[in-house]
C-alpha cells in the first residue's frame, strides 16, 4: 500500500489553505508547492492505479465507519482512470500557469489556492461513494470556479461568474432535492447502498430523482438548456482556467451523470435520454461555434459540443459505447487545454481576443500555431491523430448498436467541426498578419507544458494501444454493477 | 386515536407544503426578479426552503433529541427491543447534520455572489440585469 486514497482530498486542500502561511516564509513558494503537491499526486495516484488494475478496487472507509453509514472513498479501475487524468492536467496547467502574465504575488497566491480547490473539489466527486459528499465537493469545485471566473477584474469577468453562480447554484439546489427525495424514500446515501436498494424506490420518485440529478449535474457537463455560462466563463476567465474548466471540471461533471445513470438507478430510458441531451447538445453546440468571431468562446461552444458526443456514446450503452466515451473523454481532456493553452497566447496581447487577429501568426509563433493546429486536426477526428481513433470507436459502437441516425449526425456535424476549426487555422497560416497585434512569445514552462500535451496527441494517435487496455479495464468497472455494490458494501 | 393520527398528518403536510412553497418563493425572486441584490436574496430563501424540506424529513412529531443520555436509560433494562422503542421516538439526526453542511455552503455562495455585485456595481454603476449585458445572456 503507497498510500490512501483520502490523500488526494486532504493533501490539495491543505495545501491550498497553508500557501499564504508559506508565502510569509518565501513568496516562490506560492508558485512552486502547488506544482510539488499536484506532482506527488500524480505519481501517487499512478502507482494506486497500477495497484487496482491487479488486486481490485481499494475502499477507503473514513473514520472508520462502515459503508452504509460511512463516507467512503472507492478508488476503482474507471475512478482511478478519471482521478489521474485530472491531476495530470492540473500538473500541466500548474507548469502553463507558473509564470503566466508574470502577475504578483497576491493575485498569484489566490489563483494556486484556487486551483488547488479546483483540483480537490473535481478529485473528490469522482473518488467519493457518497451522494451528499458529492454534493459538497460540487460545491467545493464550483465555488472556487466562480471566483477563478471572475478573477481579471478588467474585463467582464465578473457578469460572467455572476451568471454562472446564478446558475451553479439554481442546480445544485436541485440536486439537494435529489438527495432529500433518495434518502426520504431509502434512508441511505452511500452510492452503493442506494444502487442496491434502488428498486424499492417507486418508480416516479426514482425518475424524479434522475432528472433532478441531470439538471443539478448537467451545469458541470455542460449539457444543451444549462450551458449557458460555459462561454462567457471560458472567454472571460484566465487561459489555464479556460483549460480547467474543459479538462477537469467537465470531466467531473460528466462522470456524476453517469455514475447516477449507470450505477445508482436503472430507469427505463435513461439511456435514451442520454443519447437525445447529447445530440441535442452536440447539434446546438457545433451550430453555435460557428458562428463565433471570438476565439475562446468557439472553443467553448465546441468544448460543450464534444461533452454532447461524449454522452452519446455513453447512452449507446454497449461495453463499446462506453469504451469509446471513455476514449472521448480522455482525448478531449487531452486536445481542448492543448487549444485553449495555445490559442490563450496567440491572443495573449489583443484585447478583443478574435479570431479575426490570428491572422498571420504562423509566421511569428512558428511552435504555438503549430500545436493550435495540431489540436484542432486532432479535435476534429482526422487520422493519424488521437480525436481519429476515438471518433472511430464511437462510430463502430454506434453501428454496432443500429444507432444509423447518430452516425449520420455526428458525421454531419464533423463537417461542420472541420470548417470552423479550418478557419482559424487557415488563418493563421495563410492571413496576412493585422497590424496591431503583438504577438507574444510563450515562456518556456509554456512551451512546455504544451509540447507534452502535443506529444501524447501524436503518441496516443501513432499507438493508441497505449491507452486502450487501461480504457477497456475502465468501461468493465464502470458497466459491472453488481461488483462496485459488493466491493464497497463488503468492505470493513 | 384516529384524531391525532390525523392531527399529525397535518402538521407533517403543513411543514412541507410550507418548504415547497419558500422554494417556489425564493424560485420566483432568484429567476424573475431584475436587481441583482433582489435575485441573491432569492438564492438564499431557496436554499433556506430546501434545508427546511430537509430537516421536515426527519422530522418527528414530539420526537426527542437523538442522544441515548443516562436520564433516558435510567429505569429501564437495556434490551434491544427497549433501545430499539427509545430509537423510534427519536428525529432523524442525518438531516440535521446535512443542513448544517448545506447552511455553510448556502453562507459560501451568497458571500461569493454579494462580492460579484459589488465588482458589478463598481463596473457598470447599475445593478438592473438588463443593463449589464457585455456579455450575450
Amino acid at each position: 500500500m503507497v498510500g490512501s486514497p483520502i490523500l488526494f482530498v486532504a493533501v490539495p486542500l491543505l495545501a491550498a489553505f497553508l500557501i499564504p502561511l508559506l508565502g510569509f516564509i518565501w513568496k516562490e513558494l506560492v508558485r512552486i508547492v502547488p506544482g510539488i503537491v499536484l506532482l506527488y499526486l500524480l505519481i501517487l495516484s499512478v502507482s494506486l492505479y497500477s495497484q487496482v488494475l491487479q488486486e481490485g478496487t481499494i475502499v477507503e472507509q473514513i473514520g472508520g465507519w462502515a459503508p452504509p453509514w460511512g463516507i467512503n472513498l472507492v478508488f476503482s479501475p474507471f475512478t482511478g482512470l478519471l482521478t489521474t487524468l485530472m491531476l495530470f492536467l492540473a500538473f500541466i496547467i500548474w507548469m502553463y500557469s507558473y509564470r503566466f502574465k508574470n502577475v504578483d504575488f497576491e493575485p498569484s497566491k489566490k489563483y494556486f489556492i484556487l486551483l488547488l480547490m479546483l483540483v480537490t473539489g473535481s478529485i473528490g466527486i469522482v473518488l467519493t461513494g457518497d451522494i451528499f459528499n458529492q454534493f459538497v465537493f460540487i460545491e467545493i469545485m464550483s465555488i472556487s470556479g466562480y471566483a477563478l471566473t471572475a478573477f481579471y477584474t478588467g474585463r467582464d469577468s465578473a457578469e460572467a461568474s455572476f451568471k454562472y453562480l446564478l446558475m451553479g447554484s439554481l442546480s445544485s439546489m436541485f440536486l439537494l432535492l435529489a438527495i432529500i427525495l433518495i434518502y426520504s424514500q431509502l434512508g441511505t446515501l452511500n452510492m452503493a447502498d442506494i444502487a442496491s436498494k434502488a428498486h424499492l424506490m417507486r418508480p416516479e420518485f426514482r425518475v424524479l430523482a434522475l432528472v433532478f440529478f441531470i439538471v443539478g449535474m448537467g451545469i458541470e457537463a455542460e449539457i444543451f438548456p444549462l450551458n449557458g455560462w460555459a462561454p462567457d466563463a471560458y472567454s472571460q476567465a484566465p487561459g489555464p482556467i479556460g483549460a480547467a474548466f474543459s479538462g477537469i471540471v467537465v470531466k467531473a461533471g460528466i462522470y456524476s451523470i453517469i455514475r447516477v445513470t449507470f450505477t445508482l438507478f436503472d430507469v427505463e430510458g435513461s439511456m435514451q435520454f442520454l443519447v437525445l441531451m447529447g445530440m441535442i447538445t452536440l447539434v446546438v453546440a457545433e451550430m453555435a461555434a460557428i458562428k463565433q468571431n471570438k476565439i475562446k468562446r468557439m472553443l467553448a461552444y465546441s468544448s460543450i459540443g464534444q461533452m454532447g458526443l461524449v454522452l452519446v456514446a455513453f447512452g449507446i450503452g454497449t461495453e463499446e459505447g462506453v469504451f469509446a466515451a471513455l476514449f472521448l473523454m480522455v482525448n478531449h481532456a487531452l486536445i481542448k487545454p492543448l487549444l485553449f493553452l495555445s490559442g490563450s497566447y496567440l491572443v495573449f496581447n489583443s484585447t478583443e481576443k478574435s479570431i479575426r487577429e490570428l491572422s498571420g501568426l504562423g509566421k511569428y509563433l512558428p511552435l504555438t500555431s503549430f500545436l493550435f493546429a495540431l489540436g484542432a486536426i486532432a479535435i476534429v477526428g482526422m487520422p493519424p491523430l488521437s480525436g481519429f481513433w476515438a471518433k472511430w470507436s464511437m462510430l463502430s459502437a454506434a453501428a454496432n448498436s443500429d444507432m444509423i441516425l447518430v452516425i449520420g449526425l455526428v458525421l454531419m456535424v464533423s463537417i461542420v467541426e472541420i470548417v470552423y476549426y479550418f478557419r482559424v487555422v487557415n488563418r493563421i497560416y495563410f492571413f496576412k498578419k493585422e497590424e496591431d497585434v503583438e504577438p507574444k512569445k510563450p515562456t518556456l514552462n509554456a512551451m512546455v507544458s504544451m509540447i507534452v500535451l502535443g506529444v501524447l496527441i501524436v503518441a496516443i494517435g501513432f499507438y493508441p494501444d497505449l491507452i486502450t487496455s487501461y480504457l477497456h479495464e475502465a468501461s468493465e468497472s464502470l458497466m459491472d454493477k453488481g461488483k462496485y455494490i459488493q466491493d464497497v458494501l463488503s468492505a470493513g | 386515536m384516529e384524531q391525532t393520527n390525523f392531527d399529525i398528518s397535518i402538521v407533517e403536510y403543513g411543514f412541507f407544503v410550507s418548504a415547497i412553497l419558500v422554494i417556489l418563493v425564493g424560485l420566483y425572486g432568484a429567476l424573475v426578479k431584475k436587481s441583482l441584490i433582489k435575485i441573491v436574496i432569492g438564492l438564499s430563501i431557496l436554499e433556506s426552503g430546501v434545508n427546511l424540506l430537509l430537516i421536515t424529513i426527519g422530522y418527528i412529531q414530539g420526537g426527542t433529541a437523538p442522544v441515548f443520555s443516562p436520564q433516558l436509560l435510567k429505569d429501564m433494562p437495556l434490551t434491544l427491543e427497549n433501545i430499539r422503542n427509545l430509537g423510534n421516538g427519536m428525529v432523524d439526526p442525518v438531516p440535521q447534520a446535512l443542513v448544517l453542511t448545506a447552511i455553510v455552503i448556502g453562507f459560501g455562495v451568497t458571500a461569493v455572489a454579494l462580492s460579484l455585485v459589488i465588482r458589478l456595481y463598481r463596473h457598470h454603476h447599475t445593478l438592473v440585469i438588463d443593463e449589464i449585458k457585455n456579455l450575450k445572456w
